[in-house]
């Protein structure tokens, strides 16, 4: 018996010893994600993580670099020829992965393939950000117009992130093969081998316009639990991992094979207030709520400095941002002096929702600063689920208001964060539901019915001071967006979140 | 013996029916897909998702809809991934299944000698120490052990990968992670079964006859001991499908433990569904084994 025990235990030993950590090869580059997208159908889906894969396998017509300024791509230049027609000109000779070449017909079919009316069943989860083209015309080979149903002035914005798919093949090998297998481009990799949920490996495109990357071979790998990611970048089994949370920077920052890369991102926090029910129905109320928050200290103990205090919920980076609005300062007594002018000098006691997990500590610091000003609040933990019925559906059911955040959804424009916040039609996100603040609708529909930038701009510096006045939010930050990488990587974290690994190159 | 397997077929659809209904019921009380799915889209948009989804009809009508489906084995199409559901779970399947047999290997090659020598040697070191493993081994959630694991012989002395399932190096930890999940119970089972039956009248007459020590606890004492065992490592393995959950999560195995994760994160009703009814199907299948195990050790069920 004893024999028996002790060979149990000797193989189990030896089974560990025999096999070794696979090496990384020099010229892989090894990128990890939550997880992996299920198809690679540029078209078909909405995810971060898919746009994340697909920017590096196709292009778009219009490209931002790491400063975020518009470049061309395979587009080399464009000019509005009037309020709702652009020209594009096309580049001449870009090659798809199966050596195609691309031309207008492609471009025209990667538009109709998401506006195409009629395909309900199957329409791109895309659809809602392009649905104001409402032609895409041929006017010669490298020429198109761009035909816009009404002025839509973030088309270019949405130019950035529209991949262009080859015409021909995907007729020929459907749908389906193409998001799975025949998968093909015109961007900087092509696919080598795509295994749903857990790995995708591309190679570099040798004919790409802009020439080769730096690395030969790009993995991106699907890893769900942050300390997994971490392991692997601290033992070189990946090279670049994402939204490194502030706990972790210092870790990433001391360790021989690691460094922190940080941008700031388009994110912007706040706690959206309940406008039709007491106390938040009373603007006092509200303001007293953004003088209780201490924003900086958050920032600086609780997310590492990762983070920039916002005036109103638009953010410094996005066209309509009005520098001259300052933001709430943190003043508990005046808080406290403008709850008793509304009518609450012994306090109030509400309720705050969250869905927000990883910000958890912040939402509770919140909850903590408005209660030691009387706003006494009880604060509620959501699974996302459920959240969306308690707060974002139906008639907005949640008490008193919600901590949340935003992305923009990467457009550098104030509408992207206006509209979907606080416009009240019933085709809005929920501002239906909690924001009562008269005039605003006719502004923000203003200025997203005008291509002149000048009156838009305007316009924004109208909002932004009358939301800061009227208070629908507690206004708080914006966030950074923090990559680990290790240190035989050369990498920088972009403003929009992008993983751009065209621009990654080894070091040493 | 016809009649049994009857029985148990039976058994086993209604389990599913059950199964499917539950999931059914949670799922569609806990939200709506749509904004899950496309989140940052206006409410025009999500309007028309929710109808080509047929999330606008009766729950009444989804659900006879959805059981008519899985009838004739279609589990509809991921909201998600706008594939349908089924082919997404059953190539994740082999990666669970490998995961959690290799699982239940470890832990009764562990369990299975060292409850026996405890059993036998009572009150010596091995006991002692095997006590202390159980009960340490007990305590540690299923996602700390494997983030040690990792720490330890990834991090640490580099000897295996942190995590991947590309080659069976890969598999080894989080193998022990979920192996060390089952093994303190079944050790434990294995033990007191033993000590049991190795006073019982058969064993001591065993011995008397000459028979040898190790004969008389492998052939005669074990064989008995056997049936709490058998019983405890069916349950087990229901238990280790769970585990599967959280320990490919921690290995990024590209498993139906995580696939099921996501898809409840993203409310995805067709995936999650199709998931738990294959689980729930090997749950079942695996009883079924133990009772015809049982059959085989104990004849007397049999004539029952």
């Amino acid at each position: 018996m004893k024999r028996a025990f002790v060979m149990v235990l000797a193989l189990a030993i030896l089974a560990t010893a025999a096999v070794s950590a696979p090496g990384q090869s020099k010229d892989t580059l090894t990128v990890a994600l939550v997880s992996i997208i299920d198809t690679l159908d540029p078209h078909m889906h909405f995810e971060r993580v898919g746009i994340l894969i697909n920017i590096n396998m196709f292009d778009s017509l219009l490209h931002k670099n790491a400063k975020l300024e518009y470049e061309p791509s395979l587009a080399t230049s464009w000019k509005a020829l009037s309020d709702t027609v652009w020209e594009v000109k096309l580049r001449k000779g870009v090659k798809f992965h199966n050596g195609d070449t691309m031309t207008a017909e492609d471009v025209k079919y990667s538009f109709d393939r998401v506006t195409e009316p009629g395909k309900e069943k199957k329409r791109s989860p895309q659809y809602g950000n392009i649905r104001a083209i409402k032609e895409v015309r041929i006017v010669n080979p490298d020429t198109i117009h761009i035909v816009t149903d009404k002025p839509f002035p973030l088309l270019l914005e949405r130019l950035v992130f529209f991949p262009i798919v080859p015409k021909q093949h995907i007729e020929k090998v459907g749908d389906q093969a193409f998001g799975e297998s025949a998968t093909v481009g015109t961007g900087p990799w092509k696919l080598l081998e795509y295994k749903r949920g857990h790995h995708i490996r591309l190679e570099a495109f040798d004919q790409h316009w802009r020439g080769k990357p730096a690395f030969k071979h790009l993995t991106i790998r699907g890893i769900p639990e942050v300390a997994t990611q971490v392991a692997e970048l601290k033992t070189g089994g990946v090279d670049i991992i994402r939204n490194v949370s502030a706990d972790l920077v210092p870790d990433l920052k001391a360790h021989p094979q690691t460094s922190i890369s940080s941008a700031p991102i388009l994110r912007t926090h706040y706690v959206h207030l309940d406008m039709r029910t007491e106390p938040f129905n009373r603007k006092l109320v509200r303001q007293a709520a953004n003088y209780a928050i201490d924003r900086e200290a958050i920032v600086q103990k609780m997310m590492a400095g990762l983070g920039r205090v916002v005036p109103t919920v638009v953010h410094p980076a996005v066209f309509g941002y009005d520098a001259s609005v300052t933001p709430y300062a943190y003043d508990p007594k005046k808080a406290q002096a403008l709850l008793a002018q509304a009518g609450y000098p012994n306090g109030v006691d509400i309720t705050l929702h969250s869905s927000f997990v990883e910000f958890r500590p912040v939402f509770e610091a919140i909850t903590q600063m408005l209660t030691d000003v009387g706003i006494r609040t009880n604060a509620r933990m959501w699974d996302p689920g459920p959240a969306w019925n308690k707060y974002f559906q139906g008639e907005g059911k949640a008490t008193h208001g919600y901590y949340g955040s935003w992305g923009y959804y990467s457009v550098f424009d104030a509408d992207a964060i206006l509209h979907p916040l606080y416009h009240t039609e019933p085709g809005g996100w929920v501002g239906k539901w909690y924001i009562r603040v008269e005039g605003l609708d006719q502004l923000v529909d203003q200025a997203r019915s005008t291509v002149d930038q000048a009156v838009r701009k305007r316009t924004y510096s109208q909002i932004q001071r009358l939301i800061k006045e009227e208070a629908p939010s507690i206004f708080l930050f914006h966030q950074f967006d923090t990559l680990g990488v290790s240190k035989r990587v050369e990498y920088q974290a972009r403003g929009d979140e992008w993983l751009w690994l065209f621009d990654a190159r080894p070091k040493r | 013996m016809t009649a049994l397997l009857v029985r148990r077929v039976i058994r086993l659809l209604v389990v599913c029916l059950g199964v499917s209904l539950v999931t059914f019921s949670i799922l569609h009380a806990s939200g709506d897909p749509v904004s899950l799915v496309m989140p940052e889209a206006p409410e025009a948009d999500r309007v028309v998702l929710r109808q080509a989804l047929g999330l606008d009809d009766p729950l009444a009508i989804q659900f006879l809809r959805f059981f008519g489906n899985v009838a004739t084995g279609n589990f509809g199409n991921s909201f998600f991934h706008r594939t349908p559901a089924l082919p997404l779970v059953l190539e994740r399947m082999p990666a669970t299944l490998t995961l959690t047999v290799l699982a239940m290997a470890l832990a009764l090659a562990v369990a299975v000698p060292v409850g026996i020598y405890s059993a036998v040697r009572r009150n010596s070191l091995v006991d002692h120490v095997a006590t202390v493993v159980v009960f340490l081994g007990q305590s540690m959630p299923v996602f700390w052990t494997g983030i040690m694991l990792i720490l330890l012989f990834a991090v640490q002395w580099r000897v295996l990968p942190v995590s991947g399932w590309e080659s069976w190096s890969a598999v080894v930890l989080p193998a022990i992670t979920l192996g060390t999940f089952s093994a303190p119970l079944l050790l434990r089972i294995v033990r007191s079964s033993m000590l049991e039956v190795v006073h019982l009248d058969y064993v001591r007459t065993a011995r008397a006859k000459g028979v040898s020590e190790w004969v008389v606890i492998l052939r005669h004492a074990l064989k008995n001991a056997a049936l709490p065992l058998v019983t405890v490592a069916g349950l087990q393995f229901g238990l280790l499908l769970g585990g599967a959950v959280i320990t490919e999560s921690v290995f990024a195995v590209p498993g139906v433990g995580r696939l099921i994760v996501s898809s409840i994160r993203q409310l995805d009703f067709p995936v999650v569904q199709a998931a738990v009814f294959f689980l729930a199907m090997i749950i079942v299948a695996v009883n079924f084994v133990v009772d015809m195990l049982y059959i085989y050790l104990n004849p007397q069920i049999r004539v029952r």
